[in-house]
Protein backbone atom coordinates (compact mmCIF):
# COMPACT_ATOMS: atom_id res chain seq x y z
CA UNK A 1 0.00 0.00 0.00
CA UNK A 2 1.66 2.90 -1.52
CA UNK A 3 3.41 5.16 1.33
CA UNK A 4 1.94 2.81 4.26
CA UNK A 5 3.25 -0.27 3.93
CA UNK A 6 2.55 -4.01 3.04
CA UNK A 7 -0.61 -5.71 3.73
CA UNK A 8 -0.74 -9.56 3.54
CA UNK A 9 -3.97 -11.50 3.51
CA UNK A 10 -4.14 -14.94 4.73
CA UNK A 11 -6.51 -18.26 5.38
CA UNK A 12 -5.08 -20.57 6.89
CA UNK A 13 -6.41 -23.67 8.59
CA UNK A 14 -5.53 -24.91 11.93
CA UNK A 15 -5.13 -28.00 13.78
CA UNK A 16 -4.78 -29.61 17.58
CA UNK A 17 -0.92 -29.50 18.08
CA UNK A 18 -1.61 -32.81 20.62
CA UNK A 19 -4.31 -34.64 18.33
CA UNK A 20 -3.22 -33.21 14.61
CA UNK A 21 -7.40 -33.00 14.43
CA UNK A 22 -8.77 -29.80 12.39
CA UNK A 23 -9.18 -26.93 15.00
CA UNK A 24 -11.12 -24.89 12.61
CA UNK A 25 -10.35 -21.93 9.88
CA UNK A 26 -8.67 -18.39 10.35
CA UNK A 27 -9.21 -15.11 7.94
CA UNK A 28 -6.38 -12.47 8.85
CA UNK A 29 -4.81 -9.56 7.41
CA UNK A 30 -1.60 -8.32 9.01
CA UNK A 31 0.21 -5.12 8.12
CA UNK A 32 3.54 -4.32 8.07
CA UNK A 33 3.60 -0.29 8.29
CA UNK A 34 6.64 1.31 6.64
CA UNK A 35 8.03 3.28 9.95
CA UNK A 36 9.39 0.07 12.19
CA UNK A 37 6.15 -0.05 14.26
CA UNK A 38 4.94 -3.28 15.55
CA UNK A 39 2.47 -5.00 12.54
CA UNK A 40 -1.06 -4.13 12.92
CA UNK A 41 -3.13 -7.87 12.92
CA UNK A 42 -6.83 -8.63 12.29
CA UNK A 43 -8.06 -11.98 12.70
CA UNK A 44 -11.23 -14.03 13.11
CA UNK A 45 -11.33 -17.58 14.01
CA UNK A 46 -14.04 -20.34 13.51
CA UNK A 47 -13.57 -22.94 16.71
CA UNK A 48 -14.62 -26.42 15.94
CA UNK A 49 -13.48 -27.09 19.39
CA UNK A 50 -16.50 -26.53 22.22
CA UNK A 51 -15.07 -24.21 25.21
CA UNK A 52 -16.44 -26.38 27.90
CA UNK A 53 -14.10 -29.88 26.36
CA UNK A 54 -11.45 -26.85 26.28
CA UNK A 55 -11.69 -25.94 29.79
CA UNK A 56 -12.04 -29.97 30.66
CA UNK A 57 -8.93 -30.72 29.32
CA UNK A 58 -6.99 -27.24 30.67
CA UNK A 59 -8.42 -28.66 34.13
CA UNK A 60 -6.95 -32.28 33.59
CA UNK A 61 -3.85 -30.97 32.57
CA UNK A 62 -3.70 -28.66 35.72
CA UNK A 63 -4.11 -31.45 37.82
CA UNK A 64 -1.22 -33.41 36.53
CA UNK A 65 0.88 -31.06 36.91
CA UNK A 66 0.00 -29.58 40.53
CA UNK A 67 -0.32 -32.97 42.09
CA UNK A 68 3.68 -33.77 41.05
CA UNK A 69 5.40 -34.66 44.71
CA UNK A 70 8.46 -32.54 43.48
CA UNK A 71 9.27 -29.75 41.21
CA UNK A 72 9.61 -30.20 37.49
CA UNK A 73 13.34 -30.45 36.29
CA UNK A 74 14.62 -31.44 32.76
CA UNK A 75 16.43 -31.07 29.78
CA UNK A 76 16.38 -31.08 26.34
CA UNK A 77 13.12 -31.46 25.21
CA UNK A 78 13.00 -33.68 22.95
CA UNK A 79 16.36 -34.68 23.08
CA UNK A 80 18.80 -35.24 19.98
CA UNK A 81 17.49 -38.20 18.95
CA UNK A 82 13.73 -36.36 18.83
CA UNK A 83 12.44 -38.51 21.89
CA UNK A 84 10.10 -36.49 24.05
CA UNK A 85 9.32 -38.80 27.58
CA UNK A 86 5.44 -38.72 27.57
CA UNK A 87 5.46 -37.63 31.47
CA UNK A 88 7.40 -34.38 30.16
CA UNK A 89 5.20 -33.91 27.22
CA UNK A 90 2.63 -31.30 29.35
CA UNK A 91 5.91 -29.49 30.18
CA UNK A 92 7.02 -29.38 25.99
CA UNK A 93 3.22 -28.30 25.67
CA UNK A 94 3.61 -25.77 27.83
CA UNK A 95 6.97 -24.65 26.16
CA UNK A 96 5.52 -24.31 22.73
CA UNK A 97 2.04 -22.09 24.15
CA UNK A 98 4.77 -19.77 25.88
CA UNK A 99 7.95 -19.49 23.14
CA UNK A 100 4.42 -18.75 20.95
CA UNK A 101 4.02 -15.23 22.55
CA UNK A 102 7.92 -15.19 22.18
CA UNK A 103 7.91 -15.44 18.89
CA UNK A 104 5.17 -13.49 18.08
CA UNK A 105 6.82 -10.40 19.51
CA UNK A 106 9.93 -11.26 17.79
CA UNK A 107 8.79 -11.96 14.43
CA UNK A 108 8.83 -9.25 11.45
CA UNK A 109 8.27 -9.27 7.81
CA UNK A 110 11.72 -10.63 6.97
CA UNK A 111 11.79 -12.72 10.05
CA UNK A 112 10.44 -16.47 11.40
CA UNK A 113 11.03 -18.28 14.36
CA UNK A 114 10.35 -22.28 15.17
CA UNK A 115 10.77 -23.79 18.67
CA UNK A 116 13.64 -25.46 18.42
CA UNK A 117 14.31 -27.21 21.39
CA UNK A 118 13.82 -26.92 24.92
CA UNK A 119 16.92 -26.48 26.85
CA UNK A 120 16.16 -27.05 30.45
CA UNK A 121 13.09 -26.47 32.46
CA UNK A 122 12.52 -25.90 35.99
CA UNK A 123 9.07 -25.95 37.80
CA UNK A 124 9.26 -22.78 41.04
CA UNK A 125 6.52 -24.63 43.38
CA UNK A 126 4.29 -20.99 44.69
CA UNK A 127 1.85 -21.19 47.40
CA UNK A 128 -1.11 -20.08 45.63
CA UNK A 129 -2.79 -21.70 42.92
CA UNK A 130 -0.71 -20.75 39.56
CA UNK A 131 1.45 -23.13 38.27
CA UNK A 132 5.39 -21.68 37.07
CA UNK A 133 7.58 -22.66 35.17
CA UNK A 134 11.20 -21.25 34.23
CA UNK A 135 12.76 -22.23 30.56
CA UNK A 136 14.93 -21.99 28.22
CA UNK A 137 14.06 -22.32 25.27
CA UNK A 138 16.09 -22.05 21.65
CA UNK A 139 14.60 -20.60 18.66
CA UNK A 140 15.50 -21.05 15.19
CA UNK A 141 15.51 -18.22 13.34
CA UNK A 142 14.90 -18.17 9.75
CA UNK A 143 16.07 -16.88 6.86
CA UNK A 144 19.70 -16.24 9.31
CA UNK A 145 19.61 -19.73 10.44
CA UNK A 146 20.50 -18.48 13.85
CA UNK A 147 19.93 -20.69 16.78
CA UNK A 148 18.25 -17.61 19.48
CA UNK A 149 18.68 -18.75 23.35
CA UNK A 150 15.71 -17.17 25.51
CA UNK A 151 14.97 -17.62 29.30
CA UNK A 152 11.06 -17.90 29.64
CA UNK A 153 8.84 -17.76 33.08
CA UNK A 154 5.54 -18.69 32.53
CA UNK A 155 3.04 -18.70 34.49
CA UNK A 156 -0.82 -20.22 34.45
CA UNK A 157 -3.92 -20.81 36.04
CA UNK A 158 -6.70 -22.47 34.04
CA UNK A 159 -9.49 -20.14 32.61
CA UNK A 160 -6.43 -17.56 32.52
CA UNK A 161 -4.60 -16.22 29.89
CA UNK A 162 -0.68 -17.53 29.73
CA UNK A 163 1.66 -14.85 31.71
CA UNK A 164 4.84 -14.89 29.25
CA UNK A 165 8.10 -12.88 30.26
CA UNK A 166 11.04 -13.40 28.83
CA UNK A 167 14.53 -12.39 27.78
CA UNK A 168 16.57 -13.30 24.64
CA UNK A 169 20.02 -13.45 24.25
CA UNK A 170 21.19 -11.16 21.52
CA UNK A 171 22.49 -12.77 18.31
CA UNK A 172 24.95 -12.01 16.10
CA UNK A 173 23.74 -8.32 15.28
CA UNK A 174 20.25 -8.98 16.33
CA UNK A 175 18.34 -6.72 18.67
CA UNK A 176 17.72 -7.68 22.28
CA UNK A 177 14.44 -7.28 24.47
CA UNK A 178 13.02 -8.10 27.33
CA UNK A 179 8.68 -8.42 26.99
CA UNK A 180 6.34 -8.93 29.55
CA UNK A 181 3.27 -10.67 27.63
CA UNK A 182 -0.07 -11.35 28.51
CA UNK A 183 -0.45 -14.42 26.42
CA UNK A 184 -3.86 -14.20 25.40
CA UNK A 185 -4.13 -10.27 24.84
CA UNK A 186 -4.25 -9.25 21.44
CA UNK A 187 -2.90 -12.97 20.32
CA UNK A 188 -4.10 -16.26 18.02
CA UNK A 189 -7.39 -17.85 19.90
CA UNK A 190 -4.74 -20.49 20.27
CA UNK A 191 -3.54 -19.02 23.56
CA UNK A 192 -6.36 -18.57 25.87
CA UNK A 193 -5.63 -21.01 28.45
CA UNK A 194 -3.13 -23.24 26.51
CA UNK A 195 -5.93 -25.50 24.93
CA UNK A 196 -4.54 -28.81 24.28
CA UNK B 1 -11.97 -43.43 40.72
CA UNK B 2 -11.24 -40.96 37.94
CA UNK B 3 -11.37 -37.61 40.40
CA UNK B 4 -9.60 -39.20 42.92
CA UNK B 5 -6.41 -37.46 41.79
CA UNK B 6 -3.94 -37.84 44.60
CA UNK B 7 -4.13 -41.70 44.04
CA UNK B 8 -2.57 -40.74 40.59
CA UNK B 9 -4.21 -43.31 38.47
CA UNK B 10 -2.91 -43.41 34.84
CA UNK B 11 -6.21 -44.67 33.19
CA UNK B 12 -4.75 -47.17 29.45
CA UNK B 13 -8.25 -48.10 28.78
CA UNK B 14 -10.93 -45.13 30.25
CA UNK B 15 -14.36 -46.24 31.56
CA UNK B 16 -16.89 -45.89 28.50
CA UNK B 17 -20.06 -47.78 29.05
CA UNK B 18 -20.90 -50.45 31.67
CA UNK B 19 -19.57 -53.93 30.53
CA UNK B 20 -16.77 -52.50 28.91
CA UNK B 21 -13.26 -53.03 30.41
CA UNK B 22 -11.32 -50.65 32.35
CA UNK B 23 -7.15 -50.65 32.47
CA UNK B 24 -5.51 -48.70 34.78
CA UNK B 25 -1.68 -48.72 36.08
CA UNK B 26 -1.81 -48.27 39.78
CA UNK B 27 1.17 -46.74 41.61
CA UNK B 28 2.36 -48.47 44.09
CA UNK B 29 1.24 -46.43 47.21
CA UNK B 30 -2.38 -46.19 45.60
CA UNK B 31 -2.76 -49.96 45.15
CA UNK B 32 -4.26 -51.12 48.52
CA UNK B 33 -6.74 -48.23 48.71
CA UNK B 34 -7.66 -48.98 44.86
CA UNK B 35 -8.02 -52.86 46.25
CA UNK B 36 -9.76 -52.07 48.63
CA UNK B 37 -12.57 -49.65 46.75
CA UNK B 38 -12.94 -52.27 44.02
CA UNK B 39 -13.77 -54.69 46.63
CA UNK B 40 -16.14 -52.74 48.27
CA UNK B 41 -17.85 -51.86 44.88
CA UNK B 42 -18.12 -55.51 44.16
CA UNK B 43 -15.89 -54.64 41.05
CA UNK B 44 -14.32 -57.48 39.83
CA UNK B 45 -10.57 -57.08 38.81
CA UNK B 46 -7.57 -58.82 37.47
CA UNK B 47 -3.93 -57.86 37.51
CA UNK B 48 -2.34 -57.92 33.72
CA UNK B 49 1.21 -56.59 34.69
CA UNK B 50 2.45 -56.99 37.91
CA UNK B 51 5.66 -54.47 37.69
CA UNK B 52 4.98 -51.72 34.86
CA UNK B 53 8.75 -50.41 35.42
CA UNK B 54 10.02 -53.79 35.02
CA UNK B 55 8.52 -53.93 31.18
CA UNK B 56 10.51 -50.30 30.57
CA UNK B 57 13.60 -51.02 32.04
CA UNK B 58 13.66 -54.07 29.93
CA UNK B 59 12.76 -52.04 27.05
CA UNK B 60 15.23 -49.46 27.91
CA UNK B 61 18.31 -51.71 27.77
CA UNK B 62 16.83 -53.32 24.63
CA UNK B 63 16.50 -50.66 22.34
CA UNK B 64 19.95 -49.18 23.71
CA UNK B 65 21.76 -52.66 22.92
CA UNK B 66 19.93 -52.78 19.62
CA UNK B 67 20.84 -49.01 18.97
CA UNK B 68 24.00 -49.03 19.86
CA UNK B 69 25.18 -52.64 18.92
CA UNK B 70 27.47 -52.61 16.21
CA UNK B 71 25.81 -54.72 13.44
CA UNK B 72 27.86 -57.00 11.34
CA UNK B 73 26.27 -56.44 8.47
CA UNK B 74 23.96 -54.34 6.37
CA UNK B 75 20.84 -56.44 6.99
CA UNK B 76 21.21 -56.26 10.88
CA UNK B 77 21.99 -52.33 10.54
CA UNK B 78 19.60 -50.64 12.31
CA UNK B 79 18.00 -47.83 9.75
CA UNK B 80 15.28 -46.88 12.19
CA UNK B 81 17.94 -45.22 14.50
CA UNK B 82 20.62 -42.27 14.16
CA UNK B 83 23.94 -43.01 14.40
CA UNK B 84 27.27 -41.84 14.93
CA UNK B 85 30.39 -40.95 12.50
CA UNK B 86 32.02 -44.18 13.11
CA UNK B 87 28.69 -46.16 12.54
CA UNK B 88 27.96 -44.96 9.60
CA UNK B 89 31.38 -44.87 7.99
CA UNK B 90 31.50 -48.51 9.27
CA UNK B 91 27.99 -49.25 7.52
CA UNK B 92 30.01 -47.68 4.33
CA UNK B 93 32.17 -50.34 4.61
CA UNK B 94 30.35 -53.72 5.49
CA UNK B 95 27.83 -52.13 2.25
CA UNK B 96 30.74 -52.40 -0.02
CA UNK B 97 32.60 -55.37 1.60
CA UNK B 98 29.22 -57.51 0.81
CA UNK B 99 28.68 -55.48 -2.64
CA UNK B 100 32.34 -55.83 -3.97
CA UNK B 101 31.07 -55.50 -7.88
CA UNK B 102 28.31 -52.55 -7.34
CA UNK B 103 30.14 -50.29 -4.64
CA UNK B 104 33.18 -48.89 -3.81
CA UNK B 105 34.59 -46.49 -1.50
CA UNK B 106 35.75 -43.52 -3.03
CA UNK B 107 37.96 -40.75 -0.22
CA UNK B 108 37.55 -37.38 -2.31
CA UNK B 109 39.38 -35.74 0.31
CA UNK B 110 40.14 -34.39 3.91
CA UNK B 111 38.35 -32.23 6.58
CA UNK B 112 39.96 -29.77 8.13
CA UNK B 113 39.92 -31.38 11.06
CA UNK B 114 41.39 -33.89 8.72
CA UNK B 115 38.94 -36.61 8.89
CA UNK B 116 37.99 -38.36 5.09
CA UNK B 117 35.44 -37.58 3.20
CA UNK B 118 33.89 -40.33 1.66
CA UNK B 119 31.70 -41.09 -1.27
CA UNK B 120 29.96 -44.09 -2.43
CA UNK B 121 30.29 -45.12 -5.69
CA UNK B 122 27.75 -47.18 -7.48
CA UNK B 123 28.53 -48.59 -10.98
CA UNK B 124 27.44 -51.75 -13.03
CA UNK B 125 30.72 -50.88 -15.01
CA UNK B 126 31.42 -48.77 -18.31
CA UNK B 127 34.23 -46.09 -18.37
CA UNK B 128 32.83 -42.90 -16.64
CA UNK B 129 29.14 -43.26 -17.50
CA UNK B 130 26.91 -40.08 -17.10
CA UNK B 131 26.68 -40.07 -13.45
CA UNK B 132 23.74 -38.36 -10.44
CA UNK B 133 25.54 -37.29 -7.28
CA UNK B 134 23.56 -37.00 -4.16
CA UNK B 135 24.89 -35.45 -1.46
CA UNK B 136 23.58 -35.77 2.72
CA UNK B 137 24.80 -33.82 5.80
CA UNK B 138 26.11 -31.08 4.10
CA UNK B 139 24.46 -29.10 7.49
CA UNK B 140 25.52 -31.30 10.22
CA UNK B 141 22.73 -30.85 12.59
CA UNK B 142 20.07 -31.74 10.00
CA UNK B 143 20.38 -35.44 10.96
CA UNK B 144 17.29 -37.05 8.95
CA UNK B 145 19.52 -36.57 5.85
CA UNK B 146 22.64 -38.38 6.90
CA UNK B 147 19.84 -40.90 8.01
CA UNK B 148 18.36 -41.14 4.66
CA UNK B 149 21.64 -41.29 2.70
CA UNK B 150 22.53 -44.50 4.48
CA UNK B 151 18.84 -45.39 3.76
CA UNK B 152 19.14 -44.93 0.19
CA UNK B 153 22.54 -46.29 0.09
CA UNK B 154 21.10 -49.66 1.17
CA UNK B 155 17.91 -49.30 -1.00
CA UNK B 156 20.08 -48.99 -4.43
CA UNK B 157 21.99 -52.02 -3.53
CA UNK B 158 18.84 -54.19 -2.70
CA UNK B 159 17.04 -52.34 -6.08
CA UNK B 160 19.97 -53.87 -8.19
CA UNK B 161 20.29 -57.82 -6.40
CA UNK B 162 16.06 -57.47 -6.93
CA UNK B 163 16.19 -55.93 -10.12
CA UNK B 164 14.01 -53.32 -9.80
CA UNK B 165 13.98 -49.83 -8.93
CA UNK B 166 17.15 -48.06 -10.19
CA UNK B 167 18.35 -51.06 -11.26
CA UNK B 168 17.44 -49.52 -14.56
CA UNK B 169 19.27 -46.21 -14.01
CA UNK B 170 22.29 -48.70 -12.76
CA UNK B 171 22.48 -49.86 -16.49
CA UNK B 172 23.21 -46.67 -18.03
CA UNK B 173 24.55 -44.47 -15.14
CA UNK B 174 26.30 -43.90 -12.39
CA UNK B 175 25.71 -43.56 -8.79
CA UNK B 176 27.56 -41.19 -6.08
CA UNK B 177 26.28 -40.49 -2.73
CA UNK B 178 28.18 -38.86 -0.07
CA UNK B 179 26.58 -39.25 3.26
CA UNK B 180 28.63 -37.24 5.44
CA UNK B 181 29.33 -34.42 3.58
CA UNK B 182 30.70 -32.19 6.80
CA UNK B 183 32.32 -35.06 9.27
CA UNK B 184 33.56 -31.98 11.56
CA UNK B 185 30.52 -30.67 12.08
CA UNK B 186 28.86 -33.56 12.35
CA UNK B 187 30.96 -35.10 14.99
CA UNK B 188 30.02 -32.10 16.90
CA UNK B 189 26.62 -32.26 16.59
CA UNK B 190 27.14 -35.95 18.62
CA UNK B 191 29.98 -34.36 21.15
CA UNK B 192 29.13 -30.68 21.97
CA UNK B 193 26.41 -28.56 20.26
CA UNK B 194 23.54 -30.49 18.51
CA UNK B 195 22.37 -27.33 16.73
CA UNK B 196 25.98 -26.96 14.82
CA UNK B 197 25.25 -26.36 10.88
CA UNK B 198 28.88 -25.00 9.92
CA UNK B 199 32.21 -26.44 9.05
CA UNK B 200 34.95 -26.55 11.87
CA UNK B 201 37.41 -24.50 9.81
CA UNK B 202 39.57 -21.68 11.82
CA UNK B 203 40.53 -19.11 9.14
CA UNK B 204 43.11 -16.18 10.39
CA UNK B 205 41.62 -13.20 11.38
CA UNK B 206 37.79 -15.18 11.93
CA UNK B 207 36.93 -14.32 15.52
CA UNK B 208 34.61 -17.27 15.33
CA UNK B 209 34.59 -20.90 13.68
CA UNK B 210 33.01 -22.59 10.88
CA UNK B 211 31.91 -21.93 7.15
CA UNK B 212 28.47 -22.21 6.17
CA UNK B 213 29.20 -25.21 3.61
CA UNK B 214 26.13 -23.80 1.53
CA UNK B 215 27.73 -20.38 0.62
CA UNK B 216 30.90 -21.03 0.22
CA UNK B 217 30.58 -22.34 -3.38
CA UNK B 218 31.22 -20.15 -6.50
CA UNK B 219 28.07 -18.55 -7.91
CA UNK B 220 27.28 -15.10 -6.73
CA UNK B 221 29.67 -15.62 -3.67
CA UNK B 222 29.49 -13.06 -1.01
CA UNK B 223 26.72 -11.23 -2.65
CA UNK B 224 23.51 -10.87 -0.87
CA UNK B 225 22.36 -13.57 0.48
CA UNK B 226 25.22 -14.91 3.10
CA UNK B 227 26.88 -13.42 5.93
CA UNK B 228 30.50 -11.59 5.68
CA UNK B 229 30.55 -12.30 9.62
CA UNK B 230 32.51 -15.24 11.24
CA UNK B 231 30.07 -15.96 14.03
CA UNK B 232 26.83 -15.94 11.82
CA UNK B 233 25.26 -19.13 10.51
CA UNK B 234 25.38 -18.17 6.98
CA UNK B 235 29.02 -16.90 7.03
CA UNK B 236 30.35 -17.28 3.33
CA UNK B 237 34.10 -17.75 4.19
CA UNK B 238 37.19 -15.71 3.16
CA UNK B 239 36.77 -16.88 -0.37
CA UNK B 240 34.73 -19.40 -2.58
CA UNK B 241 35.95 -22.73 -2.00
CA UNK B 242 37.63 -22.10 1.32
CA UNK B 243 36.20 -24.70 3.02
CA UNK B 244 37.87 -28.44 2.35
CA UNK B 245 34.43 -30.17 2.33
CA UNK B 246 33.40 -27.90 -0.66
CA UNK B 247 36.50 -27.70 -2.82
CA UNK B 248 36.81 -31.55 -2.52
CA UNK B 249 33.26 -32.02 -4.33
CA UNK B 250 34.13 -29.19 -6.83
CA UNK B 251 37.34 -30.77 -7.60
CA UNK B 252 35.31 -34.81 -8.30
CA UNK B 253 32.99 -32.60 -10.18
CA UNK B 254 34.65 -31.05 -12.35
CA UNK B 255 37.39 -34.37 -13.07
CA UNK B 256 34.53 -36.41 -13.42
CA UNK B 257 32.96 -34.03 -16.01
CA UNK B 258 30.02 -36.08 -16.78
CA UNK B 259 27.90 -35.81 -14.11
CA UNK B 260 24.29 -35.09 -15.27
CA UNK B 261 22.46 -34.60 -11.77
CA UNK B 262 23.30 -33.01 -8.68
CA UNK B 263 21.21 -33.33 -5.79
CA UNK B 264 22.45 -31.90 -2.15
CA UNK B 265 19.90 -32.44 0.75
CA UNK B 266 18.88 -31.45 3.65
CA UNK B 267 16.47 -30.41 6.09
CA UNK B 268 13.42 -29.04 7.62
CA UNK B 269 11.19 -27.38 5.77
CA UNK B 270 9.19 -29.97 3.41
CA UNK B 271 10.71 -28.10 0.14
CA UNK B 272 12.59 -29.10 -3.32
CA UNK B 273 14.08 -26.58 -4.67
CA UNK B 274 16.15 -25.34 -7.93
CA UNK B 275 18.72 -22.69 -9.02
CA UNK B 276 19.01 -19.69 -8.14
CA UNK B 277 19.40 -18.65 -4.85
CA UNK B 278 21.62 -15.45 -5.50
CA UNK B 279 19.44 -13.80 -8.45
CA UNK B 280 16.25 -13.18 -8.91
CA UNK B 281 17.12 -14.18 -13.00
CA UNK B 282 15.47 -17.19 -13.67
CA UNK B 283 17.54 -19.95 -14.84
CA UNK B 284 17.45 -20.72 -18.54
CA UNK B 285 15.95 -24.35 -18.01
CA UNK B 286 13.49 -22.50 -15.15
CA UNK B 287 10.39 -24.36 -16.67
CA UNK B 288 11.58 -27.83 -17.18
CA UNK B 289 13.36 -27.91 -13.60
CA UNK B 290 9.88 -26.37 -12.37
CA UNK B 291 8.28 -29.36 -14.14
CA UNK B 292 10.37 -32.30 -12.94
CA UNK B 293 9.67 -30.92 -9.57
CA UNK B 294 5.98 -30.81 -9.75
CA UNK B 295 6.12 -34.11 -10.44
CA UNK B 296 8.96 -35.70 -7.88
CA UNK B 297 7.25 -33.42 -5.73
CA UNK B 298 3.80 -35.53 -6.92
CA UNK B 299 5.57 -38.59 -6.34
CA UNK B 300 6.89 -38.28 -2.79
CA UNK B 301 3.41 -36.96 -1.53
CA UNK B 302 1.83 -40.27 -2.79
CA UNK B 303 3.68 -42.37 -0.37
CA UNK B 304 2.30 -40.86 3.10
CA UNK B 305 0.79 -37.57 2.09
CA UNK B 306 3.71 -35.08 2.95
CA UNK B 307 2.93 -31.82 1.26
CA UNK B 308 6.05 -29.98 -0.32
CA UNK B 309 6.39 -26.85 -1.85
CA UNK B 310 8.49 -26.39 -5.20
CA UNK B 311 10.24 -23.77 -7.21
CA UNK B 312 13.07 -21.55 -7.43
CA UNK B 313 15.28 -21.34 -4.29
CA UNK B 314 14.65 -17.35 -4.20
CA UNK B 315 11.33 -17.13 -4.94
CA UNK B 316 10.56 -20.39 -2.51
CA UNK B 317 12.72 -19.83 0.39
CA UNK B 318 15.02 -16.72 0.39
CA UNK B 319 17.87 -15.52 -1.56
CA UNK B 320 21.28 -17.45 -1.00
CA UNK B 321 23.86 -16.60 -2.78
CA UNK B 322 26.86 -18.99 -2.74
CA UNK B 323 25.07 -22.08 -2.49
CA UNK B 324 26.12 -26.01 -3.95
CA UNK B 325 23.66 -25.86 -6.90
CA UNK B 326 23.77 -22.65 -8.28
CA UNK B 327 27.38 -23.14 -8.66
CA UNK B 328 26.56 -27.11 -10.29
CA UNK B 329 23.81 -25.60 -12.54
CA UNK B 330 26.56 -22.96 -14.06
CA UNK B 331 28.80 -25.86 -14.27
CA UNK B 332 26.37 -26.99 -17.13
CA UNK B 333 24.68 -29.85 -14.61
CA UNK B 334 21.13 -29.20 -15.75
CA UNK B 335 18.90 -30.88 -13.13
CA UNK B 336 20.33 -29.39 -9.92
CA UNK B 337 18.14 -29.24 -6.95
CA UNK B 338 18.14 -29.35 -3.18
CA UNK B 339 16.05 -30.67 -1.05
CA UNK B 340 14.64 -29.87 2.50
CA UNK B 341 13.22 -32.65 4.42
CA UNK B 342 10.59 -33.24 7.06
CA UNK B 343 9.26 -31.50 8.91
CA UNK B 344 7.89 -28.25 8.88
CA UNK B 345 9.24 -27.24 12.10
CA UNK B 346 7.07 -29.47 15.16
CA UNK B 347 10.56 -31.06 15.35
CA UNK B 348 12.36 -29.36 13.26
CA UNK B 349 16.48 -30.49 13.23
CA UNK B 350 15.29 -33.27 15.98
CA UNK B 351 13.01 -34.73 14.34
CA UNK B 352 12.21 -38.31 15.78
CA UNK B 353 13.83 -41.21 14.25
CA UNK B 354 10.55 -42.98 13.70
CA UNK B 355 10.74 -40.84 11.22
CA UNK B 356 13.94 -41.68 9.11
CA UNK B 357 12.43 -44.49 6.90
CA UNK B 358 9.36 -42.47 5.91
CA UNK B 359 11.26 -39.92 5.16
CA UNK B 360 13.84 -41.49 3.48
CA UNK B 361 11.24 -43.79 1.31
CA UNK B 362 8.93 -40.95 0.55
CA UNK B 363 12.32 -38.89 -1.17
CA UNK B 364 13.61 -41.43 -2.25
CA UNK B 365 10.26 -41.71 -4.94
CA UNK B 366 11.00 -37.94 -5.69
CA UNK B 367 15.08 -39.30 -6.59
CA UNK B 368 13.49 -41.74 -8.69
CA UNK B 369 11.66 -39.31 -10.71
CA UNK B 370 14.69 -36.95 -10.76
CA UNK B 371 16.99 -39.38 -12.07
CA UNK B 372 14.60 -41.34 -14.57
CA UNK B 373 14.35 -37.72 -16.21
CA UNK B 374 18.45 -37.07 -16.55
CA UNK B 375 18.31 -40.77 -18.10
CA UNK B 376 15.57 -40.20 -20.39
CA UNK B 377 16.69 -36.35 -21.47
CA UNK B 378 20.83 -36.86 -21.98
CA UNK B 379 21.99 -33.83 -22.48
Amino acid sequence: IPESGHKYYLQFSTEDYRTGEDAGNCLATVLFPKKKSRPVVSIKCSHTKDQKEIQEEDNKFYQRIRHQSKPITANNIPDSYGNIEPALEPVWALAVAGSSSIMWEKSTETLAYNLAQVKSVRQWIRKDDFIEFDYTVLLHEMPTQEIISCHMRLTWLPGQPLKVKHFCAPGHGAEQGSGAESGSAAGPPAEKGASF
Amino acid sequence: LTSLFPLQLDFWLAPRRLGRPVDIRVPFRSLQAVKAHLEASGVSYSIMIEDVQALLDEEQTEMLRSSRQRSVDTATFNYEAYHTIDEIYNFMDMLVAENPNLVSKLEIGRSTENRPLYVLKFSTGGTNRPAIWIDTGIHSREWVTQASGVWFAKKIVQDHANNEGVASILETMDIFLEIVTNPDGFVYTHTTNRMWRKTRSKHAGAICVGVDPNRNWDAGFGDAGASGNSCSETYHGPYPNSEPEVKSIVDFVKSHGNIKAFVSIHSYSQLLLYPYGYTTTPAPDDKELNEVSAKAVAALSSLYGTQFEYGSIITTIYRASGSTVDWTYNQGIKYSFTFELRDTGRYGFLLPAKQIVPTAQETWLALKVIMEHARDNMY
